[in-house]
């Protein structure tokens, strides 16, 4: 069987989970199912390699997290984004931005 | 960072809170995916295998969230922490061996350390006491060399004026007072001192005041300040004594202050203080040597720049006074040298002797942590087959030994509290501050680096080694010990390396054992066998002039030699080998006038008739002095045989003539009438220099007083000590009768620091020795152990029981060998740091290491046979049959 689905360059989900953290506070599952959706599922995260990820991000302090009850009223874990968690996605978000014009720029010419 | 820090400190804390909530999180998220999967028609157990798989291996994830919040590394010691607990309780005797080999160790240099802390480390109770600095004369004559000379009054006025580089200086002479009418008459120890010598100290006084600069004048300078012990054996520690007069050398004293318990300057038993108020006449002398002087440095002002001032003061006054300072330097000594620099040798190689044995002890435990490594190999080949990466092994194994090496610490501290105390009993009594050695905070962070140091040293090359093991292998072989030829070179290096250290160390106590007997077999010139001494001062104003006090030398012996018990009885003005003297320039008859620095030296004293025969000094030539040596007859002296030699080389010295001082000066010819046998006047360790008696009936020039006594008796001399006092009392009721105690004494507190080193470097040699064979022990019992099988085939093919003993013998004795060899090429080179300690041998006396070499050799030769012969109880067939 051929999976279409591409791996994350190293480093990207963290950059992809404060994207969708800057949208609005999210629980662990949230934010999968969201990557899932928008990227129409063509970014393959194995769906645990999430919460070590989200656990550095709060230890470094870029996110916040907060317990809180869910739709169905569960206890649930969100996660939202810091002052310092902002200006990060700002500067990750133009390195990337860069990263990706200059490796097109290089396809494109080459 | 810091908040970095804090979050991994709470999560560490808040631990269980955090696995809970872990949990709770990653439930969440199983049970919306589920759910997600129920909903499009799934069954739930079809929902729940798809949603596990989508996620990913749980526990893999909850690991790396453990890591990525930073507990993993704390987590980690923890489990190591009580897994290595489990072993070592498991292994009871393994780790009771340990950690008593461990605790002999570690206590042993907790020992020596909390000595070295006390005496070298925090010698000076003294604010900014770097600063302070003894001023020397440095003498180099022809004849005469002394480095520290006490420098004459002359000299120190000069000093003090001309230089710029100390704030102050302060001289020091010493003196002692009798003191009477506060209790028993009693002699105590004192100093005569500049008043200025208490602010260069920076030392204040419990009460009252120092001594003013008027006071410190003749006729205005009968003030005393009290010693702290003093004042509260004598005076009821009572502060209105200030201002109040005492009796000291039949004079009133106003006692002006009290100073502070513990203080003691210069000398340990000081306990009066007094203004030292020199004469004008004696600030212009600069030909009489007798002062010690203290100066504080400018701050910033070095050592070596105040030297070199001095250094050119010092020239300056050659030029001045040719005839009393040519050949006289000066020399900075400070004073943290000056009071330690006689012991600091001795501590010093002692540290070195207790570290090398530390080194032993881990050497022991490595060798025991290795034999236990190739039982547990099992257990290692299962961690590392189950995933276990070889750091994490390498890790819980040197916590494991850590563990080991703060049990052993602890145990340790405790063997050290015993060992401080015997420290204490055993002590010179010249060992500086030997009363504040304990245990403090500096010593017990020692203790605690040098187990944890010991721990990771003994623990890292098993740890190593066990986590190379051939995981495969170890598995397969179900029955056998892994590897058996694992940490077969280590071990043998380590024996080797084992046997060199206690080469070194047992080299170290031979030298001093044989320094030790050479200074117990010095030829002291005298017969100190049955001999009494004690000192008695005579108070000037009751004994102002030569025959009041001749009188009473001649009545005291005259009783002391009508007791039954008593042979005859003395007294000379400096007992021998109380590193106490004087010495004087001389004039010899006849020679050409020497060169103004080549004035030969010779000691001189002022004795009893009763002297000779007291200490059984072999009369040679002549006679000796008698009570008829009157002072308005000729002149005569007794001299020793050294200085008989010396300057009548090839005469017979009676009938010759000399004079004390130079050729010009005024003093009156002596005229020789016998020589007697060379003594060790100073210490045992000086060769006996020309010294020259004088009868104390003709003594009006030195103004020594004779002072110590010495009564030979037919028995036990201690019994005779209350019938002289009582004799003494007879004569004079308020003379103090003072340091009452045996010649054999006097010798012993001569040798005390000798037999303080020789009696720990004994201790610790005789631990290396017994470290050295258990090594071997070990070494040989694991090889037999090892080597069984083989060993049982030997047997089978017909080797004869001595073929194995020699097989397994030769292993042992191999590696002992090349450690001797070792050990004795190291200890040639170490032992030079010990000449200073040495007396009679030297660094690299072959009757010393011959011996070491020896003795190591049959210590290696009984701690490999005894293990050796298990190998003969080997059964060939169940050798064969165990594979």
């Amino acid at each position: 069987m051929e999976d279409k689905r591409i791996e994350l360059p190293q480093g990207t989900l963290d950059l992809l989970i404060l994207k969708t953290l800057a949208l609005e506070p999210q629980h662990g599952w949230g934010i999968s199912e969201r990557l899932q959706q928008i990227s129409k599922a063509a970014l393959q995260v194995q769906q645990g390699s999430l919460y070590p990820a989200l656990h550095r991000l709060e230890r470094r302090g870029w996110i916040k997290a907060k317990w809180g009850s869910s739709e169905n009223n569960r206890r649930a874990k969100y996660y939202q984004l810091s002052r310092a968690g902002r200006k990060q996605l700002q500067i990750e978000e133009s390195v990337w931005r860069k990263l990706t014009t200059a490796v097109d720029r290089v396809l494109e010419t080459a | 960072m810091f908040s970095d820090f804090l979050f991994r400190l709470r999560t560490l804390l808040g631990r269980k809170k955090m696995e809970e909530d872990l949990d709770d999180e990653l439930q969440f998220h199983l049970e919306k995916q589920i759910g997600i999967y129920v909903e499009s028609g799934a069954n739930r157990a079809e929902a729940f295998r798809r949603a596990r798989l989508a996620f990913g291996g749980i526990d893999q994830v909850k690991e790396h969230c453990r890591e990525a919040r930073g507990t993993g590394l704390i987590e980690t010691l923890l489990q190591d922490v009580q897994y290595g607990m489990r072993v070592l309780r498991k292994n009871a005797t393994f780790t009771l061996v340990a950690t008593v080999t461990l605790a002999i160790g570690i206590g042993a240099n907790t020992a020596i350390f909390s000595v070295i802390d006390a005496v070298l480390l925090h010698p000076l109770p003294y604010p900014n006491a770097d600063q302070l600095m003894m001023v020397w004369e440095d003498v180099q004559l022809p004849r005469y060399h002394n480095d520290r000379n006490t420098p004459a009054p002359g000299n120190f006025f000069d000093w003090k004026n001309q230089n710029t580089v100390f704030t102050d200086m302060a001289a020091i002479g010493y003196r002692t007072f009798s003191l009477t009418g506060a209790g028993d008459p009693v002699r105590i120890e004192g100093e005569a001192v500049s008043p200025n010598l208490f602010s260069i100290l920076q030392v204040g006084l419990v009460a009252g005041r120092i001594f003013t600069s008027e006071e410190d004048r003749p006729g205005a300078d009968r003030v005393v300040l009290l010693g702290h012990a003093l004042w509260s054996n004598r005076f009821a520690a009572d502060p209105s004594i200030v201002g109040k007069t005492i009796h000291l050398n039949d004079e009133n004293y106003t006692v002006v202050g009290i100073v502070p318990a513990g203080f003691h300057f210069p000398d340990p038993d000081d306990q009066l203080w007094v203004p030292i108020a020199f004469t004008p006449q004696q600030l212009g002398n600069h030909g009489s040597h007798y002062l010690r002087v203290l100066g504080r440095l400018k701050p910033g002002i070095t050592l070596a720049q105040a030297q070199s001032q001095m250094a050119a003061v010092a020239a300056r006054l050659t030029r001045q006074y040719p005839d009393s300072n040519t050949g006289v330097g000066i020399q900075l000594l400070s004073l943290h040298d000056q009071v330690v620099g006689n012991v600091r040798p001795a501590l010093l190689v002692l540290m070195g002797a207790v570290a090398l044995v530390l080194l032993m002890v881990c050497g022991n435990v490595t060798q025991l942590l290795l034999a236990r490594a190739s039982a547990r190999g099992k257990e290692f080949a299962v961690r590392l087959a189950l995933g276990a990466t070889r750091t994490r092994l390498i890790r819980q194994l040197l916590t494991e030994s850590i563990l080991l090496g703060l049990t052993g610490g602890v145990v340790g501290v405790v063997i050290a509290l015993g060992g401080i105390r015997l420290l204490g009993l055993l002590s010179p009594p010249d060992l500086p501050h030997i009363g504040e050695i304990g245990l403090n905070i500096p010593v017990l962070a020692f203790s605690l680096a040098v187990s944890v140091g010991a721990g990771f040293l003994f623990g890292i090359v098993p740890a190593f080694q066990s986590s190379w093991c051939p995981v495969q292998e170890s598995l397969r072989e179900s029955s056998r010990e892994h590897s058996g030829t694992l940490g077969a070179p280590t071990r043998n290096l380590l024996v080797v390396a084992e046997t060199a250290i206690g080469v070194i160390v047992l080299v170290g106590a031979g030298l001093l054992w044989r320094s030790f007997v050479q200074l117990e077999s010095v030829p002291l010139g005298f017969d100190p066998q049955n001999v009494l001494s004690f000192r008695i001062m005579l108070p000037e104003k009751r004994y102002p002039n030569l025959a009041r006090r001749v009188s009473f030398y001649q009545q005291l012996s005259e009783r002391i030699e009508s007791f039954p018990a008593v042979k005859s009885a003395g007294a000379i003005s400096f007992l021998p080998l109380t590193f106490a003297g004087r010495t004087s320039g001389i004039t010899i008859e006849g020679e050409a006038p020497p060169a103004p620095d080549q004035l030969p030296f010779v000691d001189f004293r002022s004795v009893t008739p009763g002297y000779f025969p007291g200490m059984a000094i072999p009369l040679l030539e002549g006679r000796g002095i008698s009570w008829g040596d009157a002072s308005n007859k000729t002149l005569v002296g007794v001299v020793s045989q050294t200085m008989a030699r010396t300057f009548w080389p090839n005469e017979d010295p009676v009938g010759h003539r000399i004079k004390l001082g130079r050729p010009d000066s005024s003093n009156p010819w002596i005229t020789v009438v016998g020589v007697v046998g060379d003594v060790h006047q100073f210490d045992l360790i000086s060769n006996p220099r020309p010294a020259i008696y004088f009868p104390v009936t003709q003594d009006q020039r030195t103004g020594d007083s004779v002072r110590d006594w010495v009564v030979r008796t037919s028995a036990d001399p201690a019994m005779v000590a209350s019938s002289v006092r009582a004799a003494v009392s007879a004569i004079d009721g308020s003379l103090p009768v003072s340091r009452v105690q045996t010649m054999g004494d006097v010798i012993s507190v001569s040798l005390a620091r000798h037999q303080f080193s020789l009696f720990l470097f004994g201790s610790f040699a005789l631990i290396a020795l017994i470290l050295a064979a258990v090594g071997l022990y070990g070494l040989i019992s694991y090889s037999v152990a090892q080597r069984k099988h083989e060993i049982g085939i030997r047997m089978a093919l017909g080797a004869q029981r001595r073929d194995i003993l020699s097989l397994i013998l030769s292993q042992g004795l191999r590696m002992a060998l090349l450690g001797i060899a070792t050990g004795l090429v190291v200890a040639l080179a170490a032992s030079r740091l010990m000449s200073t300690l040495l007396y009679g041998v030297t660094s690299k006396d072959p009757i010393t290491f011959l011996g070491v070499a020896i003795l190591l050799f049959i210590v290696a030769v009984v701690g490999s046979y005894i293990p050796s012969r298990s190998a003969l109880k080997v059964d060939p067939m169940e050798a064969l049959r165990y594979e």
